[in-house]
This record gives C-alpha cells, structure tokens and sequence, in this order.
C-alpha cells in the first residue's frame, strides 16, 4: 500500500486506524472472560464473535465509503475489541501458538478491506485493484493458516473458499453500497453475517478435538449456536435500522428489509418449536417490537417508550409460557426491557453524534442478546423435550422377520456402512 | 506486503497517526452516499407473516420404489410415536416440523406386515446419497440425501437425536429392523435413516 499512498494520507487510514488496534486499550466495561467455560461454549462464542466482525468490518467499509471519518474512528475501535475478543478465544480455544499467528493475520485482511473501501469513496480503480490484491493474498494465507491449524481436518481449499467467500460479501456489499444499491448491499450484509458467524462452526469442527467437535452437533449445541444467530442478528439489524431512522436516509427502506428477514427467520424458529399459532403470535409482537424501537428513532419517543413497555410485558408473557415457565416472566421481561433500553441508548448516542458510545452499546446489546438466546434455547429445548414420544417406534409386525434379521448390523454411531442389496417393492 | 513488514509497518503508522491526529482528511471524491436527508420520514412496517412450509402428502424414494402417501401421526396415550394405519403407507410425526422447515421432520413407516413387506422393507440397506423427496399440500417439495443410516435397541432409542429441536432442515426415517421377538410381537430394533437437504 504505502508505494500506492504517497501524498495521499486518506489512503494509509485504514493502517493507521488497525494500528491502534495494538495500542488502543480495550474499553473495560464488557468483559469476554470465559476462561470456565467448555471448549463448546467457547466454540459458539467464537460464531458469534466472527458473526459480529462481518457487521462490524461491513459498517467500517461504509462509514469510510461516506467519509464519515468520526465513525469509521469508532466503528475502527469496535472492530479491534472484536478482534482482541476473538483472538483470546482462538488461544483458549486453539492454543497461544496459533492465537498468535491468527491476531495479525486476521488484523491485517481488514487493513485491506478498510482499504477496498476508501478506495470505493476515491473511486480510485488503481487503489482498489491493489487492495483486491492484497486480500487474495491475505485469502490464502488465512486459508492455509485455518487448514495448518486443523492438521489436515480442514483441506487448504475448502478453508480458502470460506475465507474468499467471506471476503466476496464484504467487498461486494461494499461495492452495492457505494452504487446506492442499498437492496444488494443489504442482502450481502446478511449472507456474510451468516456465513461468517457458521464459518466458526467449521473452523470448530476442524480445529477441536474430535469429541468436542461432535459435542458441537448435538442438537442442544446447536440450537444455542442457531438462536444465537438469529437474536444477534436482530439486534445488530435493528440498530442499522435505528441508524438509518435517525438520519433520515436512502437506505432506510433496504434496512427495513433487511430486519423483517430476520423477523421472518426468527418466525419460522418458533414454528419449528412451538407451531405455526405460536409463531404468528410471536411474530406480532415482535413485529410491535421492532416498528416501536423504529418510531424512537424518528422521534416519538414518549409514546414509542409507553408501547414498548406493554410489549415487553406481553413478549415476557409468551415466552416465560414457550418455555413452560421455565423460565419466569418477569424475568424475561426485565431481559427485554434491558434490550429495549439498550437499543434506545444506542438511537440516542447515534442521533448525538456520540459514535463511541453508539458502538459500545451496540457491542454490549449484541453480547447480551447472545447469552440470552442461549438461555432462552436451554428452556425452549427443554420445553420441546418434555413433550417428544418416548421410546422406539412399533414399525413392524414380524412377516418378513426372516429377511430383516439378515440386513447388515450397524451400530448408533452415525458412521454406519450400509452394503447395498437389492431393494424390493415396498408394496 | 511481506509478512516481516506488517507489524512494524502498523506501529509506525499508529505512531503517525497518534501525531497527526486532528488533520484527518476527509474523503477527496466521496461516493454516492446515504448521508443526504431526503423527505420526509419513511413509514416502517414490519413483516407479521413468514413463508410457513405446507404439511407434506406425498414420500418418493425412487430406490427403494416408494410412492406413498403420508398419513399425519400424533402421540399414542402412553407417550409413544403413533405408526401408520396401513403397512404400505408412510405416515409423518405432526408434532414437530414439516419436511423443509427448520428442524427435524420425522416420517415412519412399517418394515413388514405379519404377512408381506412394509413401505420401508428396504431401508435398512439404502446406500447413503440416496435421494428422498417429499410433496407438499401447496405443491412444492423438499429433497433431502440420506447421509447415514443406523440401527439402534428401540430400549435405547436416541429420541435427542431424532427429534429434538435445531433449526437445521433435516429428515430422518424411521422403521423396524433387528430381530423379531415373537413373546412381544415386535422388532428389537429400530433403523433410523438420516438425510440432509439434497
């Protein structure tokens, strides 16, 4: 970069602002401290902190496409608690050696995407392409470096398909976004969210022990891991939204978009839990929820205030009931009025100008959004359990006992080989 | 940029920076922004409906020469799985998701009758990468691959992995397989097929 930047200080801020990721101290108000914890539980938390470093690194890629310098600074700063975040879970996780390779690593394909993005605001082909450039580079060696620390779990290929895929959504979103497509740039917003957030799934499976690889499918896991997702989700797409209410921008109907697909994903989870009755109601007051947080952004914040309130009485309700009052309403309730006050904290730093505070909320909210879902999928599992049939199925009568004792005996371990016979009418 | 370059090449830029701060350009060109306020304020209407998958009619395993209609199954009084009225057709567990939704939808069928084959005779011995596809009531339909296929003590059937709830789309199939024991009029075992969108 620096033989493409002289004379040009815009185009060495992207270095300049990853610099202070190692001197800037982290703010101290949110801890990720979980040093207890399982490698599963580390392992999810890890999704959740790559999910939220695609959100991040895409804000910072518009923020710098806008030059709107005071919150690519604090948008800069929360990129690099979420990277210090992640890399002390890589340690926990993977161990110090490959913490210590993944932190500048990681570090530096931001350098290059922040860089992709004021290249996009100069309209400066010449910078972009050498930013492409650098990232392709970046994009293998990250994607060796994923497939070296898997020992061979994880082939060179697939792990740099992950990594460049990645960087397709961010640059792609980038690319939309400075078009003024905010419809395709938003779209790329959720895909690279997703994939990034499931790419830690993959890098746990390939990098964990076998054992604790296999605890991250089970089901329980996995609906921590999924709900996570779509609740982190949420509060990140809602105070895009929020953003874009405050300000009054073009984007604001894409954004809008944008949050009712994740209503919609969140609608179709209760489905799968509770049935189709459950999740219309669900999804109402979720609905409520959302238009309500919106209305604060754009001002009506007494009555927006007053709504909310009922609505989260009413959301405790339903969910403390979903759980088979496993877990209680009120608390549930308290949790969503901490996420209402959140998200309104985060409209009021936002509409002030505040970016600093604006992001520290923000990453605080999705956190707590995090350890909630991961409550809430505890008693949703539970409550779903409690109803589920109880032992095998009577799925037969004995008149071709003969031909059935003879199929080929495999075991409950999932990695059964069936030696294939020939199949018969089934009536 | 070499890798022995970085580090160094970052802190002397974060010293610079530390320097200079305050004389921050902005962007030379900015790009199309949103940062224009047009008006007025835009409605914002959230979604109150989703795209709920219909309820699945129809099982095709073209390998195992099925074609069946599917019956809905709830809960017998005792806790367990209710099974398919007839022998020869396949019958889906109601209670939890349909076919392509998120989640585990479940389907069973009979591995004989006291004098013929039932639907799923054949599915313990399916290959793996098998297809499965399932109409809807709306006219779509899900395919899904089987991945795997295991047998399992019906006294030790892994309900968690059948059936508890993920929100990944999947489909597991569900017969008789083992031993018959005559005292009880029942198979031993259970073979539980695993499929995965195709």
């Amino acid at each position: 970069m620096w033989k493409h930047g002289k004379g040009q200080l815009w185009r060495v801020l992207p270095l300049l602002c990853t610099g202070l990721l190692f001197l800037t101290p982290v703010q101290p108000r949110v801890q990720v401290a979980h040093a207890a914890l399982a490698p599963a539980d580390l392992a999810i938390r890890f999704e959740a902190l790559l999910g939220q470093h695609s959100v991040l690194a895409a804000d910072l890629m518009r923020s710098r496409i806008r030059g709107d310098d005071d919150f690519v600074q604090a948008a800069n700063t929360a990129l690099g608690r979420n990277t210090k975040d992640m890399a002390a879970l890589v340690g926990q996780l993977f161990g110090t050696g490959t913490a210590d390779k993944f932190s500048p690593l990681w570090s530096e394909h931001i350098v290059e995407l922040v860089a992709y993005a004021g290249a996009l605001a100069a309209r400066d082909d010449k910078a972009k392409g050498d930013a492409l450039h650098e990232l392709t580079e970046y994009e293998v060696e990250l994607g060796d470096f994923f497939a070296g620390a898997s020992h061979g779990r994880l082939s060179p290929a697939a792990a740099r398909q992950a990594v460049v895929a990645h960087v397709g959504h961010l640059t792609g979103q980038a690319d939309a976004y400075a078009a003024g497509d905010y419809a395709t740039a938003d779209d790329l917003y959720r895909m690279g969210y997703q994939h990034t957030y499931d790419l830690g799934l993959t890098l746990a499976e390939a990098l964990l022990p076998a054992a604790d690889a296999a605890t991250l499918r089970e089901p329980l896991w996995r609906l921590r891991s999924q709900l996570g997702k779509l609740l982190a989700e949420h509060a990140v797409l809602v105070e895009d939204l929020t953003r874009a209410a405050v300000t009054n921008t073009p984007d604001f109907a894409a954004s809008g978009d944008m949050i009712n697909g994740n209503t919609r994903d969140l609608a179709a989870a209760m489905d799968t839990l509770f049935g189709p009755a459950a999740a219309r109601q669900f999804q109402s007051l979720w609905a409520d929820h959302v238009e309500q947080l919106v209305a604060y952004a754009q001002g009506n914040k007494d009555s927006a205030r007053t709504a909310m309130a009922g609505i989260e009485r009413k959301l405790g309700t339903f969910l403390s009931g979903a759980t088979g009052e496993r877990i209680a309403t009120g608390r549930l309730t308290a949790a969503l009025q901490q996420h209402d006050t959140m998200l309104m904290r985060h409209a009021d730093a936002y509409a002030g100008k505040d970016y600093a505070t604006a992001h520290d909320v923000a990453y605080q909210t999705y956190q707590e959004m995090f350890d909630l879902a991961r409550t809430m999928a505890d008693a949703f599992g539970a409550s779903v359990a409690a109803r589920l049939p109880r032992g095998g199925a009577q799925t037969g009568y004995g008149g071709m006992a003969t031909v059935v004792a003879a199929r080929p005996q495999t075991g409950f371990d999932g990695m059964a080989t069936v030696v294939a016979s020939s199949p018969r009418p089934g009536r | 940029m070499p890798p022995y370059a970085r580090i160094p090449a970052l802190a002397a830029l974060t010293l610079g920076l530390l320097a200079g701060l305050g004389s921050r350009p902005a962007a030379s060109a900015p790009a199309p922004s949103p940062s224009a306020p047009p008006s007025p304020r835009p409605a914002f209407h959230a979604d109150r409906t989703y795209d709920a998958v219909a309820v699945p009619v129809r099982l095709r395993i073209p390998a195992l020469h099925v074609d069946s209609p599917v019956q809905t199954l709830g809960l017998r009084a005792d806790g367990t799985i209710a099974v398919p009225s007839r022998t020869d057709v396949a019958g889906w567990y109601d209670q939890g998701p349909r076919p392509g939704q998120p989640g585990p939808a479940v389907i069973l069928g009979h591995v004989d009758s006291t004098t013929g084959p039932g639907i799923f005779i054949g599915l313990a011995a399916v290959r793996p990468g098998t297809t499965v596809r399932i109409d809807r009531s709306d006219g779509t339909y899900a395919a899904f691959r089987i991945t795997h296929i295991s047998r399992v003590p019906k006294v030790e059937f892994p309900t968690d992995v059948v059936y508890a709830p993920t929100l990944d789309p999947t489909l597991r199939l569900v017969t008789c397989g083992g031993s018959f024991d005559r005292s009880r009029g029942s198979y031993r075992d259970n073979v539980i097929a695993f499929a995965d969108p195709a």
